[in-house]
């Protein structure tokens, strides 16, 4: 089982920023785009939780209108951090689903897939990055399927 | 029919019977006598634009992201005349006078919106997410619907 370290906010911000272009999109943020203050900012709006896994970084947000459900992000195609942080909100925050809504190309959507969360949609040009439009793609995962 | 800037006199226009978030927020009619209303805090910041329409309610476009370029709408209506005119200026505020490229909201069919009204505009439903949204004591489902500027 891969441990899972809770980050703080200026923590949070640094790993995002040296994740670089893997981190694009984690929980609608962009580092590469984005200065450490509004980072920050927003990691607080959303209250947040990131918390890093050796080289990788999982981080969730709660569904305020529905406290058993949390956005979920992974800046690695590695399931293992994921499954650990999972594991992590199904037992303590008592989440029962999860949704994750990745750019089309990003690495965490391999990640996902193998953990057992499946396709809800594409929204179309919902990004803007390196001068073009990019499709987002949404995934659901239940608790009860997708922690092992 | 305009949509124009909030006023203090318009406050009692941002509480009333709707699932928070929604898209198109139609009075609920069995809302529980002892629950509060859903209320909108009136604008303190540029990321959000509160409009109202007279007579009828309000409409924000939250969650403004000008590098994206996209909003997610949500309105509040109070009466329940002339929505297809009203969603056609939604539309055309978003895409031409705050020149935005999408537009999205929640829709939550279990209360059955006029979805065909939404579709007439150019919305389109883009992902269904199981138990997002709390109504009645359990979770229900939520939809995103979106449009996109086409040009």
């Amino acid at each position: 089982m891969t441990e899972i370290l809770r980050l703080d906010v200026e923590a949070a911000v640094s790993e995002l920023r040296a994740s670089g272009d893997s981190a694009r999109g984690f929980l609608g943020l962009d580092p590469v785009t984005q200065n450490d203050s509004l980072l920050a900012a927003e990691l607080q709006a959303v209250a947040a939780q990131l918390f890093s896994a050796g080289e990788a970084l999982v981080g969730f947000a709660p569904n305020t209108d529905q406290p058993r459900q949390a956005y979920v992000a992974s800046t690695s195609a590695d399931p293992e951090p994921l499954r650990a942080l999972l594991e992590f909100l199904t037992t303590y925050q008592r989440c029962t689903t999860f949704v994750a809504v990745v750019p089309a190309d990003a690495e965490g959507g391999k990640a996902f897939e193998a953990c057992g969360f499946e396709r809800a949609g594409v929204l179309p040009q919902h990004r803007w990055q390196n001068y073009d439009w990019q499709d987002v793609l949404v995934y659901v995962g239940r608790a009860d399927s997708c922690r092992s | 029919m305009r949509l124009r800037g909030y006023r203090r006199g318009d406050a009692h226009l941002l509480a009333g019977p709707w699932l928070p978030g929604e898209l198109l927020g139609l009075p609920m009619i069995d809302w529980p006598m002892l629950a509060e209303p859903t209320t909108v805090p009136a604008p303190t910041d540029p990321s959000q634009e509160l409009c109202i329409a007279s007579g009828l309610g309000f409409v924000r476009y939250t969650e403004l992201d000008w590098v994206h370029r996209r909003a997610r709408v949500e309105i509040g209506l109070h009466a329940l005349h002339s929505l297809d005119v009203l969603l056609k200026t939604v539309v055309a505020h978003g895409f031409l006078t705050l020149n935005l490229s999408r537009l999205y909201g929640w829709v939550t069919p279990v209360l059955d919106p006029p979805t065909g009204l939404l579709g007439d505009v150019g919305f389109q439903r883009e992902a269904t997410l199981p138990e997002s949204a709390w109504l009645d004591g359990r979770p229900v489902d939520r939809e995103i619907w979106g449009v996109v500027r086409n040009d």
